[in-house]
């Protein structure tokens, strides 16, 4: 397309004289009949819906819809990888009325819905991130182009902050690409690249970068040749029979089967989803898009959608920690310690292009190592996340050796070895003597010594700082990045930007024992261990806990961890807490029998995580011997006992510095423990059950079972003030 | 400012393996990738430093064809570095440092990653040549009466394929396989079936005392083996640490099945491996701050008939000795290759030849004598195995090692190759 010479058309039904309408927000040129509505302005990084923005697309289409000569319409956004990431979340966070909801849909959607009405074929021209509304405005174009730009994101996330998408989306790509692929995305809210996309048929073609807007108008050509506003369309095979015929009976079994388990029984917003997806098939269009305002309405205003969205805000509040202009790009990493940590640490740094060299005094476990990537590897491949060649790179980008070479090239050391603070020095004194250069960062993924104690042996004690991943390393999102005494600032902030090229999030925390998460969780794991005493069934403890939210009962979770780790982190919480922390018996006798959890013969549970476990008849023997009488334990109670103390604790690690705000207990909590996210964090939650109830029960427990129980004075002082 | 003098800074090489065995899954650029990732890992070198990568292979696969710039791009090297493979049948790993030798002498480059890489555990079969005229006539058929007639030739032998590892063992001039042409070797110099069996008797003890006192530790380095990672391979496994002279004598002859004494067990075996070595110029080094493992003084090549390629090794070791300013006797240590028993004691007998030397090298006198005990200390490749390509750059690791382990200063490393050459490198240590 060969337009460079021709002056762009008026614009204005009654301009005179070429220019640009400049709509503020939204850019719109018609050039050589071509109509170019450009939903940003150039200076923007980030596309999204504001009411006046919105406002604005309606203009233009107005005006275009005035027009005679037209050939068609492009929409994209304003500039190289930029399309339009969806409705502004602050818009999202502060509709408290469900009408009020329900009109916000109702408008976004009439507008979008003008530019199926224009006479002209319209052509959503997509790079860049395509979210949420951003997507449901390219729905109602008649056809989709997108381009290879590494940032072409295409998806409806909206259930992720609590909410169904409401400008048509659920009735748009429900009928678009048939009923099982609209609720793989919209009850996932998974986002796809732009060949996926193709491939799913959510857009039309899938086009080079450089060539993203001659194809847009080589469609609307191709069109307009043949008088057509639209390409036809019409569900095929299994599409169509899953959604077209009572066929579809099955799919909607099954993802209400999927959406009544686990965790996501507590979001209301994937099942509504589904309604309204279901609609879009048995209901009238003009139905469709009023059930689904509707369904959007009532779920904007829930807590849930709430503390989602809460949640979002303090992610990308993180992200902002990677930005800092002292934190560099690692390139080369040394993991020392090949065990369950270190060979995941490795590997995800190896996945995320990082050139990394695992050592161990062992070849078999580097032998593991290299095949547990392999079979991670082999499983993206499998589902076309990436190409054969590409996880031949991640391979040859981990090596595996038994002697750590020479370190000169390296500019990330990282230790997982045993937790022994000597040892950990010395590997770090010998890394310095193999050549590890002046700037390099000096990374611990301890999870009981203090970075502190190790940095006054280090050469460079500055450059130390804890990385604390948790197990598994591949699955948990959060990072704790440990500040020494003398850890600087771009070392921090270094490590933080570490974290988020993994995709995880960092939360920095002082240089306390037991850090945030493991400080935490530490009177909660004693109290299930002393519930399990008491004469409580594990699975009550775990079934309350499950019901509560949280990812996986507390008896569950010492399985997975083992009850040797909780016994060492117990005795380290102990040594520092010795009132409050006194480690239960429980976890020295588990110890005693052999019964670790999963890593050996089962714990509480067998094996498989199923049935009973070699534990109980440990627990057994401890209430012999105790000679306690069974006690029936209220549901509440075990809530109460379990979470309130974890409240208390969140709070004193909040005073006494570990963290900086109250945010980051909310984030640390959710994604290090999986603190129930729908609560939008522990002091929301705290908030809502209310501070003074809180410190009562606490105060009550205290006073009628155990001291332990008494809260700290800042739970207390805040209770009084609210 | 004096000549430029090329060093030998550091080397690696993979466990040689049997054919068919560990390495199966390893392709000649896995073996690479591995040796040179180690070797850049273990020096005190930037990826930006090397100039160029030069790596020996006489069977790349058909998908890595410029197997040195795969591997150069896997290991981690920039992008911008260039890489090129070598090819001189068995001399290919030899042929990679000579060049680099030779480049660092032009003065066009100081850091040369090089080695050699062979996977014979995947040498193809390949479609005949009646399989794939059957094909071309089908593909060019355009009626439906032409497309019945391309089919109706077709005939169940041209299914039968070409084994490449067997016709690249050989010479397509004389017709001879490389084991025919030790045969006349043995011939010439009249080497019986037991001296060969005790030169292999011999290679498995030295290979195995070598395997024992952990000699190899220096140079081998543990493998994760692709493409399931499932398993990892230490240590060379051709060795027969229990070998004994009669099971040797067993065995029946394989080329020349009823005159011949030429066996499996008297010949190298078919093996996988990769050896890597960082060859730099002496200033560079320096200028690096490295400790050089060896000097190399001087390289040659030479060529004869293809009938007596076994002999190589007499052509061109007296040519580099000459280059190096050296006389035989200097030489305190000799890898010589063992593409078969019949052929190492061929040479050693045309060393001592008046009349080998004088009629076909055209010198006064014999060469000198060959002392058994500094050739092959450590066993060679009729106990370790000949993956081709690799074998030259495994030579001089070896040597260069064991010189410094004996505290020894001059050393050969010299192989004969298919098709009637030799080739040899002079090292000394530094």
């Amino acid at each position: 397309m060969s337009t460079t010479d021709r002056k762009p058309d008026p614009c204005d039904a009654d301009a005179t004289g070429p220019r640009a309408v400049e709509l503020e927000d939204v850019q719109l040129t018609v050039d050589d009949g071509v109509a170019v509505v450009r939903l940003g302005r150039e200076d923007e990084h980030m596309v999204t819906l504001t009411r006046s923005r919105i406002d604005q697309i309606e203009a233009a289409i107005d005006r275009l819809g005035g027009r005679h000569d037209l050939l068609g319409v492009i929409v994209t956004g304003p500039g190289p990888g930029m399309f339009c990431a969806g409705a502004d979340v602050n818009l999202i966070r502060e509709v408290t009325d469900a009408a009020e909801g329900e009109r916000a849909a109702v408008r976004g959607r009439s507008v979008f819905a003008k530019l199926r009405a224009l006479k002209v074929p319209v052509v959503a021209a997509i790079e860049g991130p395509c979210l949420g509304g951003g997507l449901e405005l390219a729905l109602f174009c008649d056809v989709r182009v997108a381009s290879d730009h590494p940032a072409t994101q295409i998806g409806l996330p909206e259930v992720k902050l609590g909410i169904v998408p409401g400008f048509g989306g659920t009735q748009n790509l429900t009928r678009l690409v048939g009923l099982p692929k609209a609720l793989d995305l919209i009850l996932t809210g998974k986002l796809l690249r732009g060949k996926q996309a193709a491939r799913a048929g959510l857009v039309d073609r899938f086009v080079p970068a450089t060539k993203l807007l001659s194809a847009a108008r080589e469609e609307i050509d191709r069109l307009a040749a043949a008088h057509r506003k639209s390409r036809p369309r019409r569900l095929r095979g299994g599409a169509f029979w899953l959604s077209r015929t009572p066929l579809r009976a099955l799919v909607v079994r099954a993802a209400r089967k999927r959406l009544a388990q686990d965790q996501a029984r507590f979001y209301p917003a994937p099942r509504r989803a589904l309604q309204c997806c279901v609609d879009a098939l048995r209901r009238s269009e003009a139905d469709g898009y009023a059930a689904e305002a509707k369904a959007l309405g009532e779920m904007i205003v829930t807590p849930t959608s709430k503390g989602l969205v809460h949640l979002f805000f303090l992610t990308e509040r993180q992200k902002r920690l990677g930005r800092h202009p002292d934190a560099r790009e690692l390139q080369r990493a040394l993991v020392v310690g090949g065990g369950v940590m270190g060979a995941g640490i490795a590997a995800e740094l190896a996945q995320k292009g990082m050139s990394v060299r695992l050592t161990d005094v062992a070849l078999e476990p580097l032998q593991r190592a290299k095949a547990r990537l392999q079979g991670t590897l082999d499983k993206r491949v499998r589902r076309r996340r990436i190409e054969r060649h590409e996880a031949l790179a991640v391979q040859d980008r981990l090596a595996v050796a038994t002697a750590p070479g020479n370190l000169r090239d390296t500019d990330l050391w990282l230790e997982a070895v045993v937790e022994d603070l000597g040892v950990k020095q010395k590997l770090m004194g010998d890394a310095i003597a193999h050549g590890l250069p002046d700037d390099a960062v000096i990374a611990t993924n301890t999870s009981s010594l203090s970075v502190s104690a190790m940095q006054q042996q280090v050469a460079h004690p500055e450059r130390v700082v804890g990385i604390h991943f948790f197990n598994p390393p591949e699955k948990m999102p959060l990072v704790e990045v440990i500040r020494g005494r003398q850890t600087d600032d771009a070392t921090v902030a270094t490590a933080c930007r570490l974290a988020l090229r993994l995709g995880k999030f960092p939360v920095v925390v002082a240089d306390a024992p037991g850090f945030l998460v493991n400080r935490c969780l530490s009177p909660y794991i004693n109290e299930a261990a002393r519930l399990l005493l008491e004469g409580v069934h594990p699975e009550a403890i775990d079934g309350a806990m499950l019901d509560f939210g949280m990812p996986m009962g507390p008896c569950r979770l010492l399985d997975e961890v083992g009850f040797d780790v909780a016994a060492k982190v117990s005795e380290v919480m102990h040594a520092a807490f010795p009132e409050r922390m006194q480690p239960c018996a429980l976890f020295a006798a588990m110890v005693a029998a052999k019964a670790l959890g999963r890593k050996t013969g089962g714990g509480i549970y067998g094996q498989q995580g199923t049935g009973k476990g070699p534990g109980r008849a440990v627990v057994a023997d401890l209430r012999r011997q105790r000679a306690t009488p069974p006690r029936e334990v209220s549901r509440s109670e075990l809530v109460h006992r379990l979470i309130y103390p974890l409240v208390d604790e969140a709070y004193r690690c909040l005073d006494e510095g570990l963290v900086a705000d109250e945010q980051d207990l909310d984030l640390g909590l959710v994604m290090g423990i999986g603190f129930p996210p729908f609560t939008g964090g522990i002091t929301r939650y705290a908030a809502r059950e209310g501070l003074a109830t809180i410190v009562a029960r606490l105060d009550e427990l205290a006073r009628t079972f155990d001291p332990r129980f008494a809260p700290g004075d800042g739970l207390r002082r805040r209770s009084v003030r609210c | 400012m004096s000549a430029p003098r090329t060093v030998l800074v550091a080397g690696v090489r993979t466990p040689f393996c049997k054919a068919g065995g560990a390495l199966l899954g390893a392709s000649a650029a896995d073996l690479a990738t591995h040796v040179f990732r180690e070797l850049l890992d273990r020096t005190p070198i930037r990826r930006g430093d090397v100039d160029e990568v030069i790596l020996g292979c006489a069977g790349p696969d058909a998908r890595e064809a410029n197997v040195a710039r795969v591997a150069a791009l896997r290991c981690g090297l920039p992008e911008e570095t260039p890489a090129v493979t070598v090819m001189r049948n068995c001399a290919s790993g030899m042929e990679a440092i000579a060049c680099a030798h030779e480049k660092i002498l032009a003065g066009s480059g100081d850091v040369f990653l090089v080695g050699g890489a062979e996977s014979m555990s995947n040498f193809p079969l390949l479609m005949g040549p009646r399989l794939v005229q059957f094909f071309t006539r089908l593909g060019k058929a355009r009626s439906f009466g032409q497309k019945l007639a391309a089919l109706a030739s077709f005939r169940p032998s041209a299914l039968r394929p070409r084994i490449a590892l067997l016709e690249g063992l050989r010479d397509p001039t004389t017709g001879l396989m490389m084991g025919h042409t030790a045969e006349k070797v043995a011939q010439r110099f009249g080497i019986d079936r037991a001296a060969m069996d005790a030169f292999a008797l011999q290679s498995h003890q030295r290979a195995t005392a070598a395997l024992r006192e952990g000699r190899f530790a220096r140079e081998v380095v543990p493998m994760v083996t692709p493409p399931r990672f499932a398993s990892a391979v230490e240590h060379d496994d051709g060795v027969r640490t229990e070998q004994t002279i009669e099971a040797l004598q067993k065995l029946r002859p394989v080329f020349d099945k009823r005159e011949g004494d030429v066996t499996v067990g008297n010949s190298c075996q078919v093996t996988d491996g990769a050896a890597a070595l960082l060859v730099m110029s002496h200033d560079k080094a320096k200028a690096l701050g490295l400790e050089p493992l060896a000097l190399v003084r001087a390289t040659a090549t030479a060529a004869l008939s293809p009938t007596f390629m076994g002999l190589g090794p007499v052509h061109a070791t007296p040519l580099a000795l000459e280059r190096a300013g050296l006389d035989f006797d200097d030489i305190e240590l000799v890898e010589l290759n063992e593409a078969f028993a019949a052929q190492v004691l061929g040479c050693m007998a045309a060393f001592r030849d008046q009349g080998y030397c004088r009629e076909v090298l055209g010198r006064d006198g014999a060469i000198g004598e060959l002392d058994p005990e500094i050739l092959n200390v450590n066993g060679g490749a009729i106990a370790l195995g000949h993956p081709i390509g690799a074998t030259g750059a495994r030579l001089l690791l070896t040597l260069a090692h064991e010189l410094h382990r004996r505290s020894a200063r001059h050393g050969v490393a010299t192989l004969c190759i298919g098709g009637g050459q030799g080739q040899a490198v002079v090292l000394e240590a530094a």
